[in-house]
């Protein structure tokens, strides 16, 4: 959570515009991806991972080197829409191997491989378009490989501690279970990385 | 019963502000907890009695607030009056003494309606009872005064309040006296401004550009507090829209892979910096967006890059031995309740206590809960094993 949140307020924005909903940013265009792909691309960033070819199964189809993209799972629904005449979303599962696709990633778009979190930021209400209906915006994080680090201090990056109730007070009602950490973040290459700001086409109906 | 209770204490000298005139600058106490109740004794109007002054404040978590002519009061306060003899008033909610914990980002306070707003620079805002102080972040939604005029280009960008006119009206400072901006009137529909309530949890951060002065140095002024410092490294994010794209930290065309970036060489005020690059060949800066370019408008930015950011302050004669990073980084600075951090790194902000607020008490309006320039102030913050309710 402390990376995601220094992410979003230390890494430069781009608002979607590919969408057609009206608002600004607009929700996810394949123009939208294609553009960030572009960029990091234009400033050398380091793509996480190679392509996967093209395999003899029904459904499948490539899948181009990618950079990774973290994403909110509310936008699963709007990923399933995209497409255009040059492509669009293709689905994990329908990748040539799921070999290399990771637990929580849903799909990938051109050069960017998205990963779904429910914890992935989102500002709740946060555009108004010009009838005034409101609509979330979602912080949609596109890195290279070389953009961000964490520099542990102290020589240790994480402790778990936990003290039963007797040791945690002189009544022994209570145990203490806390996170003790010394980290320092950096961004170590701020053009291999973008906040892609989108809304949402689809209603979740919750 | 207090097996798990939380006591801290502490005073301090305040700053800014005149008995029975103004109020001072907002006080913010860091601690390791969020307290539920908090006491103020103001040792010098204790002892010098004098009309305005107050002596004693106090608030609790635990009591809702109540309600006098719909505004809410939360901060108990004892007042000296003309003869001086002390009497009790309140404090509204959020002007006197209020908690926070600050740890997570994107947090906004309520939603309020925008009613108009001038086409001018500085931009005018009427919102009813707004509760805003000067130096809150606000962010602004919607903005439309019909589908294609209003001045929505700037809606989704932070802004600092740079005045406060009165209960209903406050400022933020962007040119809108350009051709694509309208005013706004009659309470647009979904026209809202709403408070970032923990602007500053990691510093520097992206920051947005409100005006560009080109020549051999080049001048930015951004919408909130830039929280850089000289040396800092920085690299800029301008879309075409905005004309001065050559800023832009693309690869440089001379060193190949090498971007561009520029440093700051001197901070003129907490929103204002002057960066090394000579920018005296290009292009104007433009603020003057059409309406119809907002789906999809990216905002000029500027973000630090580089081996020297705002993480460590260097010790110096008469600094603690391990100075924590301070923000804003030019005037009312504010330490972190970090220690030293490391240079290089990016400041974790986050952080937990309560504010003593700029507000006036109720029925006295011209004294203040934070005392006045001078006075000491002694606090006492308390979070309760038990309370009832």
């Amino acid at each position: 959570m402390i990376l995601r949140d220094y992410i979003v307020s230390a890494a430069s924005e781009i608002n979607a515009g590919g969408g057609s909903n009206g608002f600004n940013p607009t929700n996810l265009g394949v123009s939208d991806f294609s553009l960030v792909a572009t960029t990091l691309d234009t400033n050398n960033a380091y793509k996480f991972m190679s392509g996967i070819e093209g395999m003899d199964r029904f459904g499948t189809g490539p899948v181009r080197s990618a950079y990774f993209m973290l994403a909110s799972t509310e936008l699963q629904s709007d990923f399933d829409q995209l497409t255009s005449g040059t492509g669009g979303f293709l689905s994990q599962w329908n990748y040539p191997t799921n070999a290399s696709a990771l637990p929580s990633e849903y799909g990938s778009v051109f050069n960017i491989r998205i990963l779904t979190s429910s914890e992935a930021p989102v500002a709740r209400n946060a555009a108004s378009n010009s009838v005034g209906t409101l609509s979330d915006v979602y912080y949609n994080t596109v890195l290279g490989k070389q953009a961000i680090t964490h520099i542990n201090q102290d020589g240790y990056s994480m402790n778990l501690i936990y003290r039963d109730p007797y040791y945690s007070g002189m009544l022994a009602q209570n145990a203490t279970l806390a996170v003790k950490f010394a980290q320092a973040q950096a961004i170590t290459q701020d053009t291999a990385i973008r906040n892609l700001l989108s809304t949402r086409l689809s209603n979740l109906g919750v | 019963m207090t097996e798990y209770s939380r006591m801290a204490k502490g005073s301090y000298i305040v700053s800014g502000g005149t008995l029975g005139v103004s109020a001072p600058s907002v006080k913010v106490i860091n601690l390791p907890f969020v307290p539920d109740y908090v006491e103020l004794i103001n040792y010098t109007q204790a002892i010098t009695p004098a009309q305005h002054g107050i002596p004693f404040a106090f608030w609790d978590a635990s009591v809702p607030p109540v309600t006098v002519s719909s505004v809410q009061y939360d901060t108990i306060a004892e007042v000296f009056n003309a003869t001086p003899v002390l009497t009790t008033d309140s404090v509204r909610v959020g002007g006197g003494i209020s908690a926070f914990s600050a740890g997570l980002a994107l947090q906004y306070g309520a939603r309020k309606q925008i009613i108009g707003a001038t086409k001018a620079n500085p931009v005018v805002f009427n919102v009813t009872a707004h509760g805003y102080s000067v130096g809150d972040i606000v962010v602004l939604e919607g903005l439309y005064q019909s589908s294609s005029t209003g001045m929505p280009q700037i809606a989704g960008m932070p802004f600092r309040i740079s005045a406060v006119t009165d209960a209903d009206h406050f400022s933020i400072v962007w040119d809108a006296t350009g051709s694509n901006y309208t005013a706004l009137s009659g309470s647009p529909v979904g026209s809202f401004v709403k408070k970032v309530l923990y602007p500053y949890l990691y510093e520097p951060g992206v920051n947005f550009i409100e005006a560009i002065t080109l020549g051999t140095t080049t001048t930015i002024v951004t919408t909130t507090p830039h929280n850089y410092v000289v040396g800092q490294e920085i690299a800029f994010r301008i879309p075409n829209a905005w004309g001065t794209i050559e800023l832009n930290s693309l690869p440089n065309v001379q060193s190949p892979g090498s971007p561009i970036y520029g440093y700051v060489v001197s901070v003129t005020d907490n929103q204002t910096f002057v960066c090394s690059i000579n920018s005296s060949s290009y292009s104007a800066f433009v603020v003057n967006q059409p309406v119809t370019s907002v789906p999809g408008l990216t905002f000029p930015q500027v973000v630090a890059v580089g081996d020297v950011n705002t993480g460590g302050t260097l010790i110096s004669s008469g600094s603690p031995l391990y100075p924590s990073p301070e923000f804003p980084t030019s005037t009312l600075r504010v330490p972190t309740i970090n220690g030293p951090a490391i240079r290089g790194a990016f400041v974790n902000n986050t952080s937990a206590g309560f504010v003593i607020g700029a507000g006036a008490s109720r029925t006295d309006t011209t004294s203040f809960v934070g005392g006045s320039d001078g006075d000491r102030i002694e606090w006492r913050a308390y979070l309760h094993d038990y309370s009832s309710p």
